[in-house]
């Protein structure tokens, strides 16, 4: 197996049962991310796309096939396992950025960290500089309520990066927010990329999509095209 | 402690709910607690009026209620003959009281005269003077040593008596001592009388004939009080010539303490079922402000789980959320527990009795935590369990 592979899956399948009847949702996925790539997944309702990010993100297992994430196979990890690869490889970024509504913006980036076992005092100095990072150092014990959409987004990626993990997973990361504030997380996720980080992205919004260095498309529960884009042809801002 | 945080946070943002949630709790421990305060006064005022009562000696009489009460009557001559034959028996002296007008100067009481011996009846310090002496019952000495409550009486004014002649009927006797005002404690009973004389006085001036009413036995082993009580009824049925149909009665402080604790535990019994009751009501209240709190917070559960909180780490979180609720409500109830069984207490209990126990508080706070420790965990890991159980990317979707 290639260590310096991000992800590395080979022939995932996922079949649900509902009563006698077996519905496939993926048939055979076959995907190598690089370290420091920049995908984005696409794809209509029902083609698997959630499904798989729901595989990529160890939150579900595979029926079959073999699944490594940083170059460790977590195909059949049991749910405490898989929580713990989640919290150390994994950050997520969801559409409804789901912080913790009664906690201030540094709580909740150091919440995997207090989930790691991180002392307080490691924890805040932490959670601090992940803040800075995405630029709301003086919002720091502001609660998500006192917070624009964009800036809950900002501290939503804080906390999913606060443990340096080998991939950011980000669901429809601008779905819940306008189109002036989505290019300013755009702009974000793109600067991470360009800082080396490895990111994957859901989304069904073609003009997101475009931000990624490589799209791949879903239907059916396969892949059907896995291209990558051209940047220099993408007219920004 | 995050967790503690984080619970308290949520307790607090829901102030009317957390309130609501712990008021069968509150009520609950409440009434426990204010129960057990007043039950532990009233036992502690109780056990001070029998501490009057020596530990060394009973009493002996026939039972009232049977055909043959004359022919149950000792004789002076069985109390020598029982001191010398029943091993445990110490001293044996005849008791006696009668109702007497005493009078000194121009004050004048009804007061029941009393033969008492030394060591005396009761077991009360002294306030003036000295007790009978052994001088005083070898000679039949008119000496009296008066109760606290014959001493105001007859000497309103105070001061030491010891010296003074009193006059019960026609009979002069000189005040030696007076005993100190007893702790009265909730029974309303006083042990032995108010004018106390030398017993071998009384036998001289009151009994008549050869026969006595009761007797008082001092023995020399407490621990065998029962058995040498029957003892002595037998040897007094075998002197008086006489069968088991005839029946005697014997008074002593552990006979009495035994029934007293009977009565308390049954009152324990009965609060700690109100107790029990009061618990499971509360404790499903509980269960069941967690188990809609959960369902509120799937989303935040999820997102939790995402992360990569670990089963136990959701499980703790809800765990000690349910603690910190039932705590909260065990400690206002324990705190309004005190403060009312105090105040009845106060109210009440000390001022008919003058008697102050100290409030259980070791009690009240072992009572509390086991309170809080049952409902959390009978209703607590429940809900905390089915939170850790949720599925991340079920409850992710949860709108």
């Amino acid at each position: 197996m290639n260590n310096s592979r991000a992800i590395d899956l080979a022939q995932i399948t996922k079949t649900y049962k509902t009563g006698s009847l077996e519905v496939p949702a993926l048939q055979g996925i076959d995907l190598v991310v690089e370290r420091g790539e920049y995908v984005a997944i696409m794809g209509p309702s029902g083609s698997g796309k959630s499904t798989l990010m729901n595989i990529i993100g160890c939150l579900d297992r595979p029926t079959s096939g073999s699944y490594h994430l940083d170059g460790e196979d977590v195909s059949h990890l049991d749910d405490n396992a898989l929580a713990t690869i989640r919290l150390r490889k994994l950050g997520f970024v969801f559409q409804g950025f789901n912080l913790l509504a009664r906690t201030d913006a540094i709580n909740n980036v150091a919440l995997p960290l207090f989930y790691a076992g991180v002392s307080t005092r490691e924890r805040r100095a932490r959670a601090l500089t992940m803040l800075t990072e995405v630029g709301l150092a003086d919002r720091a014990h502001h609660k998500p309520s006192e917070l624009s959409g964009g800036q809950q987004q900002r501290v939503a990626i804080a906390r999913a990066l606060v443990n340096d993990p080998a991939v950011l997973l980000a669901d429809e990361p601008t779905g819940n927010l306008d189109t002036k504030t989505s290019a300013d997380i755009m702009a974000l996720i793109d600067q991470l990329h360009a800082g080396g980080r490895t990111i994957i992205m859901v989304t069904h919004d073609e003009n997101i999509a475009r931000n990624a260095r490589r799209v791949v498309r879903l239907l059916d529960g396969a892949i059907v095209s896995d291209e990558a884009m051209d940047h220099q042809k993408v007219a920004k801002g | 402690m995050m967790y503690f945080e984080e619970a308290l946070r949520v307790l607090v943002a829901n102030k009317m709910r957390t309130f609501l949630t712990t008021i069968g709790l509150i009520i609950g421990v409440f009434a426990v607690i204010s129960i057990e305060v007043l039950g532990h006064s009233m036992a502690g005022s109780i056990s001070e009026t029998l501490g009057a009562l020596a530990d060394n000696s009973f009493i002996l009489f026939p039972g009232s209620f049977q055909g043959d009460f004359a022919r149950a009557a000792m004789r002076l001559s069985d109390l020598d003959n029982i001191v010398a034959t029943v091993p445990n028996i110490s001293s044996a002296v005849p008791i006696g009281g009668a109702q007497e007008l005493v009078r000194y100067g121009h004050n004048v009481g009804r007061f029941r005269l009393f033969s008492d011996a030394n060591p005396p009846f009761a077991n009360l310090p002294l306030a003036y003077g000295r007790y009978l002496s052994d001088d005083d019952i070898a000679s039949a000495a008119d000496a009296t040593v008066l109760s606290w409550a014959a001493y105001q009486r007859l000497f309103p004014d105070g001061g030491d008596p010891s010296g003074e002649s009193v006059y019960a009927g026609t009979h002069r006797y000189v005040v030696v001592g007076v005993l100190a005002k007893p702790r009265q404690g909730l029974l309303n009973a006083t042990f032995g009388g108010d004018v106390s004389i030398p017993y071998t006085t009384y036998v001289r001036e009151f009994v008549h004939g050869d026969r006595i009413f009761a007797a008082r036995f001092t023995v020399r082993d407490t621990s065998i009080i029962p058995e040498t009580e029957a003892a002595v009824i037998n040897r007094v049925r075998q002197l008086r010539n006489i069968g088991k149909d005839v029946q005697y009665k014997t008074f002593d402080k552990a006979a009495f303490t035994g029934g007293i604790d009977g009565v308390f535990n049954a009152v324990t019994i009965v609060v700690g079922l109100i107790g029990a009751v009061s618990l499971v009501v509360a404790g499903i209240g509980v269960m069941n402000i967690m188990l809609v709190s959960i369902n509120e917070r799937t989303r935040e559960i999820g997102t939790r789980k995402a992360i990569g909180a670990r089963k136990g780490q959701i499980l703790m979180q809800f765990f000690i959320e349910a603690a910190l609720l039932s705590s909260f409500g065990c400690f206002v109830g324990m705190a309004l527990g005190l403060l009312a069984g105090g105040l009845i207490n106060s109210i009440f209990i000390v001022k008919l009795t003058g008697y102050t126990a100290p409030p259980p508080y070791a009690q009240a706070l072992i009572i509390t935590l086991t309170f809080a420790a049952i409902v959390t965990l009978a209703f607590g890991s429940y809900p905390a369990y089915r939170a850790a159980s949720l599925d991340p990317i079920e409850a992710l979707r949860y709108e």
